[in-house]
C-alpha cells in the first residue's frame, strides 16, 4: 500500500493552526537558466528564462502574468507546479495546515494541491477518451469517493451538459474541450491552478465564457489562479493583480486596475499604448511606437534599457530594484 | 474596380461529405484600398485568400464563381498562364505563419533572388533586394543572413519584401501579425499603411482580430460559416454594425477599455450539413421562424453597409 501522504512528509512543514499569513503561493528569488548552444554548433551560453522573480499569490487571488514571447511567463507557471526545477530560488504552496516546498517535492505530491490548464485544448486531452473517464481518472487515482457526484459538480461548474459524459473527446468543439480541461483541473479540489494562455486558441466569441468559468471556480471553490497570458485585456478583466514580466524579470506588479490605468514602467506603458483598440479613425495614420521593437538582452543594467525611450546612464550601469510607489504597486525602474 | 470576386464557391471533398467552406461570396477591391476579411476560425476567410491565389489546397476545389482582375476572369485562365502573368506578379500573398515560410538552409537574399529569377525579372538582383529591404524598413545587410538569425518581426518584414518583389498590385495578408508581440504587430500595421501610400498597393487583410483590423481597414467583410454576413465601411462595421453577428463579435473582442467581454453561446455549424436558412440561426438571439427557413438576401443601405439578415 502506497500512501503518498507519508512519503515525502519531510518536505512538508506543519504550520500552526490559525496562522495569519494568507498567501497561497510564494515565490522567492527564482532563477531558471537554460544552457543553450554548445555541443556541435557555436559557443555554449546561458539563457536566463527567469532571473530573480519574487511574487506572492494570496488565497482566492487571480494573479495575471503578462509579457511578450520569451518573457519567461510559461516557465514561471511550470516552476510553481514543480514541473521545472529552478536553478535557484524557493517556491512554496501553503494549504490550510501545511506548507509544501515545491522545489524539493515530487511532482506527484505537488499535484495534490496544484493543477494546470493548458493553452491547446486539442493536444492536452486524449481525444479518444470518454469525457467521463477524463474526469474520473484523476479521482480514481486519488482513491476518492463520490466520484459521480464530483463529476456532476465539475460539469455544472464549467457549464457542460451532462449528456456529453458518454461522448468521446474528439466529438467536442474547441470551446467544450477547454471547459473539460478546466473541469479536469478543478475536480480534484486543488488550492492553486496555473492557467497557461487558456483563451489564446479560442475564438473571440468563446473567450468570455471561459473567463467567467475561471472566475466561478475561484468564487465557488476558493482556488488561487496564476493566469498566464499575452493578451492584456484578458488579464485586466479577470485578475486581481497583474505581474509584468520582461526577459525573465518582474518589471511591474500591482492591482490589475492600477497596472492598466496607471502603468508606471515604460515597458508596461508601451504595451498598453500599442494594444489594438476598436478605432477606425486610426486607419490613415501610423500609430506612434515609442520603444524600439527589437529585443536586445543587455549584459548589465536594466533589462529594458536598450528599448527604453527614457534610458539614461544609470540604467546602463545598475539594475533597478522593485520599489513600492503606490500602495501594492511596485515597479523596477530608475524613473521612480 | 481592380478585383471583383463574384459568387465564389469553394468546397472541400472530405470523407465525411462536402464541406461548403466558402459559399457564394462576393468581394470587391479598389486600387489603393485596404479591405478587411474577418471572421472566426472555420469561417472561410483564409480559403478565400487561397482561392484568389488559385492555391486552394486539396481536397478543396473552386466550384463556381468568377474572379475578375481588371475585368478579366482569372479563373478561366489555364494554370500556366495564371502562374506566369498573375501569381506573385499581380497578386501576391503573405501567408499565415509565413515567418516560418523561409527555407532555413538558404540566405534570405538568395530566396528572394530565386523568386525574381523564376518570374523572369530583369535587372540588378542585389539592388532590387536592397530596395525591397528598405521598403520594409529593414537594414539591407540582414539580407545576407539566414532566417534563424532574424527575429520574428524581421522575418515577417522580409517575407513582405519577398511578396512585393515583383511589384504586385494586390497583396493578400493572411493573419500577418498573429504570432507577433503587440508592439511588433503595430509596427507591421504601420508598415502596411505606409506601403499602401507609397506604392498605391491594394491589400486584403485577413484576420480574426477585429480591434487590429479597425486600425487599418477602409472596408470590411464579416464572414461566418462560409457566408458574408455584413460588409461595409469601417466607421459602420466597427461603430454601428447592423448584423447581430457583427455586433456580438465586436462585443466579444477583448480590448483594454472593457471590464467584461461577452461571448456568443453555441458554436459554428458543421459546414458539410449547414443549417437551412441563415447560417447564424443556431446562435442568433434574434432568430425567428423565417431565419430557419429562408436564407436572407443582402440589403443595401445608403451609408454603404450591406447586411444579410431578416431583421432588415
Amino acid at each position: 500500500m502506497k500512501n503518498p501522504n507519508l512519503k515525502n512528509s519531510q518536505m512538508v512543514t506543519r504550520l500552526p493552526v490559525g496562522s495569519t499569513e494568507d498567501y497561497r503561493v510564494r515565490v522567492r528569488n527564482l532563477k531558471v537558466y537554460f544552457a543553450t548552444g554548445g555541443r556541435i554548433f557555436g559557443k555554449k551560453h546561458l539563457t536566463k528564462a527567469l532571473d530573480g522573480v519574487t511574487l506572492t499569490i494570496k488565497k482566492r487571488e487571480i494573479m495575471g502574468v503578462v509579457g511578450e514571447s520569451g518573457s519567461g511567463k510559461t516557465t514561471l507557471g511550470r516552476v510553481t507546479l514543480g514541473l521545472q526545477k529552478p536553478t535557484e530560488g524557493e517556491v512554496y504552496i501553503k494549504t490550510d495546515n501545511e506548507e509544501i516546498n515545491v522545489v524539493k517535492s515530487k511532482v506527484k505530491v505537488v499535484g495534490r494541491y496544484a493543477q494546470m490548464i493548458y493553452q491547446d485544448p486539442y493536444s492536452s486531452i486524449d481525444p479518444i477518451m470518454r469525457v467521463y473517464d477524463v474526469l474520473a481518472m484523476p479521482l480514481k487515482y486519488r482513491k476518492e469517493e463520490n466520484i459521480e457526484e464530483k463529476i456532476k459538480e465539475a460539469m455544472n461548474l464549467v457549464e457542460l451538459p451532462l449528456e456529453l459524459l458518454e461522448n468521446r473527446v474528439y466529438q467536442l468543439s474547441g470551446g467544450q474541450r477547454q471547459r473539460l480541461s478546466i473541469a479536469r483541473a478543478i475536480i480534484v479540489d486543488p488550492e492553486y491552478v496555473v492557467a497557461d494562455e487558456p483563451t489564446t486558441m479560442l475564438d473571440a466569441s468563446l473567450k468570455g465564457e471561459i473567463l467567467k468559468i475561471i472566475k466561478d471556480a475561484r468564487e465557488k471553490k476558493g482556488i488561487s489562479f496564476m493566469l498566464i497570458t499575452h493578451e492584456l485585456p484578458i488579464a485586466k478583466i479577470i485578475s486581481d493583480k497583474i505581474t509584468v514580466l520582461y526577459l525573465g524579470k518582474v518589471v511591474e506588479i500591482g492591482r490589475a486596475s492600477d497596472v492598466i490605468k496607471k502603468p508606471l514602467h515604460p515597458y508596461t506603458q508601451s504595451l498598453i499604448e500599442a494594444y489594438p483598440k476598436i478605432d477606425p479613425s486610426l486607419r490613415d495614420k501610423p500609430k506612434e511606437i515609442k520603444i524600439k521593437i527589437d529585443v536586445v538582452r543587455p549584459e548589465k543594467g536594466c533589462v529594458f534599457y536598450p528599448r527604453c525611450p527614457f534610458a539614461h546612464d544609470r540604467c546602463k550601469e545598475k539594475e533597478p530594484e522593485l520599489k513600492e510607489i503606490d500602495q501594492d504597486h511596485y515597479v523596477a525602474c530608475w524613473l521612480y | 474596380m481592380l478585383l471583383e470576386v463574384q459568387n465564389l464557391k469553394v468546397y472541400f471533398y472530405t470523407r465525411r461529405g462536402v464541406v461548403r467552406a466558402v459559399d457564394d461570396v462576393n468581394l470587391n477591391l479598389d486600387k489603393g484600398e485596404i479591405v478587411g476579411l474577418a471572421g472566426e476560425s472555420g469561417s472561410g476567410k483564409s480559403t478565400i485568400g487561397y482561392a484568389i491565389m488559385r492555391l486552394v489546397p486539396n481536397p478543396g476545389k473552386i466550384e463556381g464563381g468568377k474572379m475578375l482582375f481588371k475585368g478579366e476572369n482569372i479563373l478561366d485562365l489555364d494554370e500556366d498562364t495564371f502562374r506566369r502573368n498573375y501569381r506573385w506578379k499581380k497578386i501576391s500573398m503573405v501567408f499565415q505563419g509565413s515567418m516560418s515560410g523561409f527555407t532555413p538552409v538558404f540566405k534570405i537574399k538568395d530566396q528572394i533572388v530565386e523568386v525574381l529569377k523564376i518570374h523572369g525579372w530583369n535587372g540588378d538582383y542585389d539592388e532590387r533586394v536592397k530596395e525591397l529591404f528598405k521598403m520594409v524598413n529593414l537594414d539591407p545587410s540582414l539580407a545576407e543572413k539566414y532566417p534563424h538569425e532574424l527575429s520574428g518581426g524581421q522575418k515577417q518584414r522580409a517575407f513582405i519584401a519577398m511578396a512585393l518583389a515583383l511589384n504586385p498590385e494586390v497583396l493578400i495578408a493572411d493573419e500577418p501579425t498573429t504570432a507577433l508581440d503587440v508592439v511588433v504587430q503595430e509596427y507591421i500595421l504601420n508598415l502596411l499603411k505606409q506601403l499602401r501610400k507609397d506604392l498605391n498597393l491594394s491589400i486584403i487583410f485577413i484576420t480574426h482580430d477585429l480591434a487590429l483590423l479597425s486600425e487599418i481597414s477602409d472596408r470590411n467583410y464579416i464572414l461566418y460559416a462560409g457566408k458574408i454576413m455584413e460588409s461595409g465601411p469601417s466607421e459602420i462595421i466597427f461603430k454601428k454594425p447592423r448584423h447581430p453577428y457583427t455586433s456580438l463579435l465586436i462585443e466579444s473582442i477583448a480590448t483594454l477599455d472593457k471590464d467584461i467581454i461577452k461571448g456568443i453561446s453555441g458554436f459554428m455549424p458543421d459546414l458539410s450539413t449547414p443549417p437551412k436558412g441563415c447560417r447564424f440561426n443556431t446562435r442568433c438571439p434574434f432568430a425567428k421562424d423565417v431565419c430557419f427557413n429562408e436564407e436572407p438576401e443582402f440589403k443595401k443601405f445608403s451609408d454603404g453597409d450591406e447586411v444579410a439578415c431578416w431583421l432588415y
